[in-house]
């Protein structure tokens, strides 16, 4: 395998590990948010951005993907 | 924005109290608090004399009597706003609706219990009768002669098929108590029971009826007026009222409709007026007394001062007091106050989005209209397709045209009409009409071609310097608000944070060169700085969480990275829809597959780019300056003006 198959297996884990653990964060928060606002409706906003906080970690895996391709040439190949 | 608020304090004779309650319930601005929660007053909370609670329970049971009417006419759902055009001026004007209502209730509500009633029998009778009519016609090709002797009764009875031997036993006692002159025939009803037909002189019909009770057997009994006539003769009076009945319900639905339609207009009238009633009653127990004046306490905006000072005067003339206390910023009044927020129409519906979260409090900053400039931005640059973006304008347009539905459902759509104008301008920017297609007709990106790998990089770079200016935006507010609540903890959390933040982009414009060498260090030196005053915000364990604090702030900018990296899921999931399509070498095969991804692109284009841009401000903007926890100002409302 060249390099450039190796860069993109990177990204992939990068961003793929990324969102697997935030899919895990996400899966817990949400079942619990739902309960809250099942009891109390006004809740909804502060779980809408509770279940949102997760999602960082996916985006940093993405900024890290995107790293390793510009700086590995992945994205020329 | 938010209304400036005025603190109220209202005193009068406790003879002007009743229209003093009704010219607030009719101005609709005046928020009432409860007296037991004012401070620095020495009345005491209302006591509703025996006269006024007799009064407030009687108007609770006429608006249950109008209610249920309604109901019953299946005319509740009237909205009120149709009133003037179905009452005249004076009926709308008149005060008296607890007597009209009383009146009318009296001689109404008995004509329509009845044609409801009478509904309710016929439907009983439409149910029951052909039961009776079908086993009837199964006995008669077997009912003897004699049943249409007068002199004769006939008797019948129904018995489950699994005790047949109860009857052979019941027909030989019949036939030995009556000395043989007894007829009896039996047929099966159905594939459970079986019915039969005992004729016998009227002479032993007490006899037979007695002697079936104590076998527990049930009798078939027809409803009154068809059990004394013969067999036959019952059938077809039977088959005749099964006939009339439909052309009878269908003129008492057509009376009831008729009366619905008379009375709904007044009906409708006499709940919102009876209801207004109540509400003046429960409104009282906010206010306070002493022995003869009457005194409450609330909060109108600034603006409907002046207004309800004169309509308290044209209404009881000068032996009112209104005393008003402007507020001023952080004292403690103000951070009692209620909150109406009073944006510019544009920015009206994502005011909504801000109370999904929290209403701010009176003394903070009201983020909607910022919200209103940057979340259709957000969402233009994600989306940012001429074609996507114009389909969602279209779509939203429509629904907002033809639904009548109000509220945060309504809000949203607008939000998203708002985002795809952007989407569409970005779409130009960026070259793209579903997708690649644009390539095809001809549109080419005006600044960044989004599909092209070698201004990836661009982009990337783009919605970091993006998010590090809504960020450093936040901050600045921040800054300001902590500043104005001269709260130092807080002037060294976020100044802190905004001090490093001007270090680290000195930093990175010294890295790509945009900064000479000389300005490194000083940039090295203001982020220490900076670090160094958020670890004073947050006490001794501020050495360790200092730095972890600005990591997490130079996360959040990272995190507009979401803006790039979801449009450019939407670039390629379209680009596989195109490529794919056209890589089938079937037409119609071809623009199917097209038609189901750009669908579903599209689909996840309208939702996605919401959340991710209201995340984008709740988390990343908001928590630099943003604090919830105002009180929605609720002022002491009319239901009848407003509904009209």
């Amino acid at each position: 395998m060249d390099a450039t198959g190796l860069v993109a297996i990177g990204a992939g884990l990068a961003v793929g590990l990324a969102a697997i653990g935030t899919g895990l964060a996400q899966g817990r928060i949400g079942s619990a948010g739902v309960g809250a606002v099942a009891e109390k409706r006004e809740l909804l906003g502060l779980v809408i951005l509770l279940i949102a906080i997760p999602e960082t970690m996916v985006i940093l895996g993405f900024a890290v993907a995107a790293m390793v391709l510009l700086l590995g040439g992945g994205l020329g190949g | 924005m938010k209304l400036k608020m005025t603190r109220l304090q209202i005193l009068g004779l406790k003879t002007h109290l009743v229209p003093v309650v009704r010219t607030l319930h009719r101005l609709d601005c005046v928020q009432i608090d409860d007296i037991a929660e004012a401070e620095g007053l020495s009345a005491r909370p209302l006591h509703l004399d025996r006269d006024m609670v007799q009064a407030q329970e009687e108007l609770g049971y006429l608006v249950a009597r109008v209610e249920g009417l309604l109901s019953t006419l299946g005319a509740d759902r009237v909205e009120p706003g149709a009133l003037r055009v179905a009452l005249a001026a004076d009926e709308i004007a008149s005060t008296e609706c607890a007597g009209e209502a009383r009146a009318a209730l009296d001689t109404l509500g008995p004509q329509i219990q009845a044609l409801v009633s009478r509904r309710e029998a016929l439907a009983a009778e439409q149910a029951s009768l052909p039961r009776y009519e079908s086993t009837l016609r199964r006995l008669l090709p077997i009912v003897p002669p004699t049943a249409r002797d007068p002199a004769n009764l006939s008797i019948g009875v129904l018995v489950s098929r699994i005790h047949l031997s109860v009857l052979d036993s019941v027909a030989e006692r019949v036939l030995n108590l009556t000395g043989g002159r007894a007829e009896i025939v039996a047929e099966d009803v159905d594939a459970v029971t079986r019915a039969m037909l005992i004729v016998v002189p009227r002479d032993f019909a007490a006899e037979v009826e007695v002697l079936l009770g104590r076998e527990d057997i049930s009798r078939l009994r027809l409803p009154a007026g068809f059990a004394d006539q013969p067999p036959d003769a019952a059938v077809a009076a039977l088959h005749r009222r099964i006939a009339a009945i439909p052309s009878e319900l269908v003129e008492i639905e057509a009376e009831l409709t008729r009366r619905a339609a008379e009375w709904r207009p007044r009906l409708t009238w006499w709940r919102a007026c009876l209801r207004n009633q109540l509400e003046e009653f429960a409104i009282l127990t906010h206010f306070g007394e002493t022995d003869q004046t009457f005194v409450l306490v609330g909060w109108t905006p600034e603006r409907d001062a002046a207004r309800l000072q004169k309509a308290l005067a044209e209404a009881v003339g000068d032996s009112v007091v209104v005393q008003s206390q402007p507020l001023t910023h952080a004292s403690a009044l103000a951070k009692r106050a209620p909150v109406a927020l009073a944006n510019p129409a544009p920015a009206r519906p994502f005011q909504s989005l801000v109370q999904l979260l929290a209403l701010p409090r009176y003394e903070g900053i009201d983020p909607t209209l910022l919200m209103a400039i940057f979340l259709p931005i957000f969402f233009g640059m994600i989306l940012g397709d001429v074609g996507y973006g114009a389909l969602l304008l279209l779509l939203c347009l429509y629904w907002l045209r033809r639904s009548r539905q109000v509220g945060t459902s309504r809000d949203l759509v607008w939000v998203l009409a708002m985002g795809s104008v952007w989407s569409i301008v970005f779409g130009f920017l960026y070259g793209e009409v579903f997708g690649t297609l644009g390539e095809h007709l001809g549109l080419h990106a005006i600044w960044l071609d989004r599909s092209s790998a070698d201004q990836v990089a661009g982009l990337l770079l783009f919605t970091v310097a993006v998010g590090a200016a809504h960020v450093t935006l936040g901050l600045v507010l921040g800054v300001w608000e902590a500043a104005r609540e001269r709260s130092k903890h807080l002037l060294l959390e976020r100044g802190g944070m905004l001090v490093g933040l001007i270090g680290l982009f000195l930093i990175v414009s010294v890295a790509v060169k945009w900064l000479p060498a000389g300005f490194m260090t000083p940039g090295v030196a203001v982020l220490i700085v900076g670090i160094a005053l958020l670890g004073a915000s947050l006490g001794w364990l501020g050495v360790l969480m200092g730095p972890i604090e600005f990591i997490g702030l130079v996360g959040n900018i990272l995190s507009y990275l979401r803006i790039a990296a979801i449009g450019l899921a939407s670039v390629y999931l379209a680009r596989v829809a195109n490529d794919l399509a056209g890589s089938l070498g079937n037409i119609v095969v071809g623009v199917v597959v097209a038609v189901l991804i750009h669908a579903l692109n599209f689909a996840l284009g309208a939702f996605s780019p919401t959340i991710h841009s209201l995340r984008l401000h709740y988390v990343e903007f908001f928590r630099k300056f943003y604090e919830g926890g105002g009180r929605p100002f609720e002022p002491f409302k009319s239901q009848v003006t407003s509904g009209e």
